[in-house]
């Protein structure tokens, strides 16, 4: 058992106090010439045996508490005592630090993020075990092991330091396992410290079966002690993430449009001044920020056209500074490639029109295939496929699948007969009575390919006249419905990619779709969906890159900075990224405690709560506890000397008349 | 100097408060002279008691003539006898009757001082007091007389008497019953610690014999109550025995035993038709003996 004060210990003679006590009150008894010694030795006799009892257990209770309190304020150390009672100092003590970003979140009611208060109170356990142990601090940033060799230093050390990425806990075990697989290591205990985020601990995750089963199999001792910092922050706390930088070529003077979501804990409505910048420029824009999420889309001039750069978003500083700076970056146009597959060549016109429709805008290409001659199209080269033809089939079909996984966007339109694919099938084509329409009268207008535009002008569905369609089934969610409620527009969500399906094919006997009113501009929206895999391709969340041996240096362009783990602009080259932190590390849900606990199954686990900052000791709870049973002893013994219950005849009566007949 | 230290037990300020209350017994008593207590005979006094046939031998003085003329019948009146009293002071003297509480007389004094006072109160209505100590080395046996004279005597006794060794008075009090022969009134001044049956026993002889007893019990506030809350080496007064305890352990015990002998005292004497007078020792005697007196008044004809 080891102490923080061991110092103090030189109290515990203390605890014979009360015996010493005792022993000179019978010493100083007094002495007294006494009459009634029958009653005096009938009394001694039989009161013997319950009464001494009771006076030594007061005696060793008052002991006890004595021996308590000095325990207590010498500062047990939980470590090879309770809860690890008389097993052995480990071997080797593996130290996995989580070091998201969302451990940058300040304590309760100190200045210190959690990942610091955790360093520091690992450190501090970490010095009872000094001598006996190996110290091997794995961080969840780089899953490589380190070895410490002064566990005080462990705060200082750069592989505990602040990093913007999100973590792997299942991983980062996995990486703890093969590491003492491949080192032969002793038996040793796993000292993890987290604030238990749900999107970091991944709670469904099938890897924790695996990396617990491997840990309980492993020949040598395993545990786990596990220091949680899942409190909520206490003061307000914003967040913004870039989700789009679009080029606007055809604005005057040249901008870029970055759009940010900024994300609060208190959604009563505020100004938020927040600051914007690149290279040289630093524009500052209050936001009458209401509700808990808010998007804004800021437009940034820059010089030409074609002109590449990077910025900063900036918001003031709260309880995580962490997440209040976002990066992007931008460069020339990029090419956004169409593929219209239809086998009429008229609707091949329009749709290429739709998707293309400035002849001089070289970033916008669409090219026309027939239906027959897909066989050797290279999808993932476009950022948006037309369809206008029969349903596909076989191995189209599966080419097409492939393409809508991996973020491409598809838009087919009705073509006269009843088919399905991916799940939206279209029905017989069904005839409007002469004369007569189906009038839109429900869309979607606050997003999507159907939203109002940016001066909150409604785009003109209701206009539209469908004499003829094709109604849509299936698992689609109706983007557009006619006023019998069948859908005209219909969207899915497959993989990264989204099907669109039309009920309404472009031919002027169906509908009038083909004015372009709503076409352009849906298809135009949906071609920058599609091509988001493109325009976004610097945009990268931090631990994405791992530059591997390749020769690919990034360097950052303020400052040094790794950027396997800070957020910030980096060129390799000619290439510029943005490195943010993970959207999924803004996330607020944690895992219970007592659930993380469960994650490892079988490998033995202690939870070392920290409530306070400043109190932040592993050993906390030993003192209290030594403290409580102080108090108990303190209790039972003054329960012991209380006098006993009065009985019928308190005090013996003696009366002045007694038995006269 | 001795009738100066006899006098010691009496105060003359409380014998003038108590003395205009005469004392009686509650039995028939049989004296050698007219006094103020009733006879178990037929006497002369003023009270009428019965009428009875005249049976030869009868003194004819006696013959109430006025029954005779009316009835022709011979009829002697017959009256209430009225005699003195004999009364039997014994003291305890066995050691524990010196324990002294924290303040005030020890028991025997307390005692010495109900004995003064009634001895004198008796003598002056005209009965006759005699003192016996009880300790198990000696007794001193002063036989009941009337004369004033003799109160000095008694005095000197209680001068001299002193509580030591062990309790004799069971065996002593089984004496006393033998010896006084006629009926008397016998009053025990003791703490009564000693064994309770056989106590009873020497109660119940003294009622064999016909005589009125009353039992002063004597205790101390202490006794009663053990207030002592530090170790205490209690050193036995009766002899040299002693116990080192922790009165907080056994008070209970003890104060239990206190009580049921208390209240096996009190059955018994009520069982025997004894006067059981519990005095505590801080108590004001001049209060205990007019309790009772009062209990004891004689009705003034």
């Amino acid at each position: 058992m080891t102490f923080l004060e061991p110092l103090l210990l030189w109290g515990l003679p203390l605890a014979l106090l009360p015996v010493i006590i005792h022993l000179f009150n019978r010493l100083r008894h007094r002495s007294i010439d006494w009459g009634a010694m029958m009653f005096l030795l009938s009394a001694t006799r039989k009161s013997t045996r319950y009464a001494r009892l009771r006076q030594w257990l007061i005696l060793l209770l008052r002991v006890l508490a004595l021996v308590g309190l000095v325990l207590a304020v010498a500062r047990p150390l939980a470590g090879g005592w309770l809860g690890w009672m008389f097993q052995a100092a480990p071997d080797v003590i593996v130290i996995v630090l989580d070091r998201s970003a969302s451990m940058e979140a300040r304590m309760p009611g100190g200045n210190v993020s959690k990942r610091a208060e955790a360093a520091r109170v690992l450190a501090e356990a970490a010095q009872s075990y000094k001598d006996t142990s190996r110290f091997v601090l794995f961080d969840t940033a780089l899953r490589a092991a380190t070895e410490v060799g002064e566990p005080s230093a462990l705060p200082q050390l750069s592989t505990a330091g602040a990093t913007d990425t999100a973590a792997d806990i299942p991983a980062t075990l996995q990486a703890v396992v093969e590491w003492a697989q491949r080192n032969k290591v002793g038996h040793f205990e796993i000292w993890l410290a987290s604030d238990l985020q749900a999107s970091n601990w991944q709670p469904d995750s099938e890897q924790w079966k695996v990396v617990t089963a491997q840990i309980a199999a492993l020949p040598q001792t395993v545990r786990v002690r596990l220091l949680t910092f899942e409190q909520p922050p206490v003061t307000e706390s914003w967040s913004v993430q870039i989700t789009e930088v679009l080029r606007r070529p055809r604005a005057e003077p040249p901008e870029v449009e970055v759009v940010m979501m900024i994300e609060r804990n208190n959604p009563a409505p505020a100004i938020m001044p927040i600051s914007i910048g690149g290279e040289g420029t630093r524009a500052q824009v209050d936001l009458e920020l209401s509700g808990p999420s808010y998007r804004y889309r800021h437009k940034l001039p820059v010089e030409s056209a074609m002109a590449s750069g990077w910025g900063r978003v900036e918001l003031p500083a709260d309880d995580n500074p962490r997440d209040n700076v976002a990066y992007f970056v931008y460069g020339p146009p990029v090419l956004l490639r169409a593929l219209v597959v239809t086998d009429d060549p008229a609707v091949g016109r329009i749709l290429q029109l739709a998707a293309a429709p400035f002849a001089n805008d070289t970033n916008l290409v669409a090219e026309v295939v027939h239906p027959d001659r897909t066989a050797g199209v290279v999808w993932n080269d476009y950022a948006l496929v037309l369809w206008h033809a029969a349903p596909p089939g076989g191995a189209v079909a599966a080419a097409l699948h492939q393409y809508l996984e991996a973020g491409g966007a598809l838009w087919m339109f009705a073509h006269g007969q009843p088919g399905q694919f991916e799940g939206i099938a279209w029905g017989e084509a069904q005839a409007a009575e002469e004369g007569k329409s189906w009038p839109i009268t429900q869309w979607q207008r606050q997003e999507g390919l159907l939203a109002n535009t940016e001066e909150n002008l409604a785009l003109p569905l209701n206009d539209l006249e469908v004499r003829r369609r094709q109604p849509l089934g299936g698992t689609g969610i109706a983007l557009a419905s006619f006023e019998d409620r069948l859908a005209f527009l219909s969207r899915r969500v497959v993989g990264r990619g989204e099907l669109v399906a039309c009920s309404v094919g472009l031919w002027p006997e169906w509908s009038n779709l083909r004015e372009g009113w709503v076409l352009v501009p849906a298809v135009q929206r949906l071609l920058q969906t599609g091509g988001r895999r493109f325009t976004q391709a610097g945009m990268l969340s931090c631990g994405q890159i791992v530059p591997t041996g390749g020769g690919e240096i990034w360097t950052s362009v303020e400052g040094a900075k790794d950027v396997r783990l800070h957020a910030g602009v980096y060129r390799s080259g000619l290439r510029m990224v943005a490195v943010n932190r993970p959207p999924a590390e803004a996330a607020v849900e944690t895992v219970e405690p007592a659930k993380a606990r469960g994650l490892f199954g079988p490998v033995p686990v202690q939870m070392l709560g920290e409530r306070k900052q400043g109190e932040g000791r592993l050993q906390a709870e030993l003192w209290r506890m030594f403290l409580f049973a102080m108090l108990v002893f303190l209790l039972v013994e003054a329960l012991l000397i209380l006098p006993p219950k009065p009985e019928t005849a308190p005090a013996v009566r003696f009366q002045m008349k007694g038995g006269t007949p | 100097m001795a009738e100066r230290g006899g006098r010691k037990f009496l105060d003359p300020k409380v014998v003038a408060r108590l003395v205009q209350q005469p004392m009686g017994t509650r039995l028939p008593m049989i004296g050698s002279v007219a006094g103020l207590h009733r006879s178990p005979h037929r006497g002369s006094s003023v009270e009428f008691a019965e009428y009875r046939k005249y049976a030869p031998g009868d003194d004819i003085r006696r013959v109430d003539w006025r029954v005779y003329a009316r009835t022709d019948r011979f009829y002697v009146k017959e009256f209430e006898a009225d005699t003195n009293l004999r009364c039997y002071l014994v003291l305890d003297c066995s050691g524990s009757m010196a324990f002294r509480g924290e303040q005030g007389d020890s028991k025997l004094d307390y005692a010495k001082r109900l004995i003064a006072t009634l001895a004198y109160l008796f003598i002056h209505q005209g009965d006759a007091a005699g003192l016996i100590c009880l300790s198990d080395r000696m007794v001193w046996d002063i036989p009941p007389k009337r004369n004033p004279r003799h109160l000095q005597a008694v005095f000197d006794v209680l001068e001299e008497v002193e509580a030591r060794g062990e309790t004799a008075l069971i065996r002593s009090l089984h004496d006393v019953a033998e010896k006084v022969r006629q009926r008397a009134l016998v009053m025990v001044f003791s703490d009564f610690f000693c064994p309770v049956e056989p106590l009873l026993e020497c109660f119940q002889h003294l009622r064999f014999q016909k005589h009125d007893v009353v039992a002063f019990h004597l205790m101390d506030r202490l006794e009663l109550e053990f207030p002592f809350d530090r170790p205490m080496r209690f050193v036995d007064l009766e002899s040299p025995e002693t116990l080192l305890s922790e009165p907080a352990v056994i008070r209970d015990q003890y104060l239990k035993a206190v009580r049921a002998h208390l209240e096996a005292l009190r059955e018994g004497c009520h069982r025997f038709a004894i006067e059981l007078q519990s005095v505590a020792t801080h108590e004001d005697y001049e209060r205990v003996l007019r309790a009772f007196m009062r209990g004891r008044a004689l009705k003034i004809r």
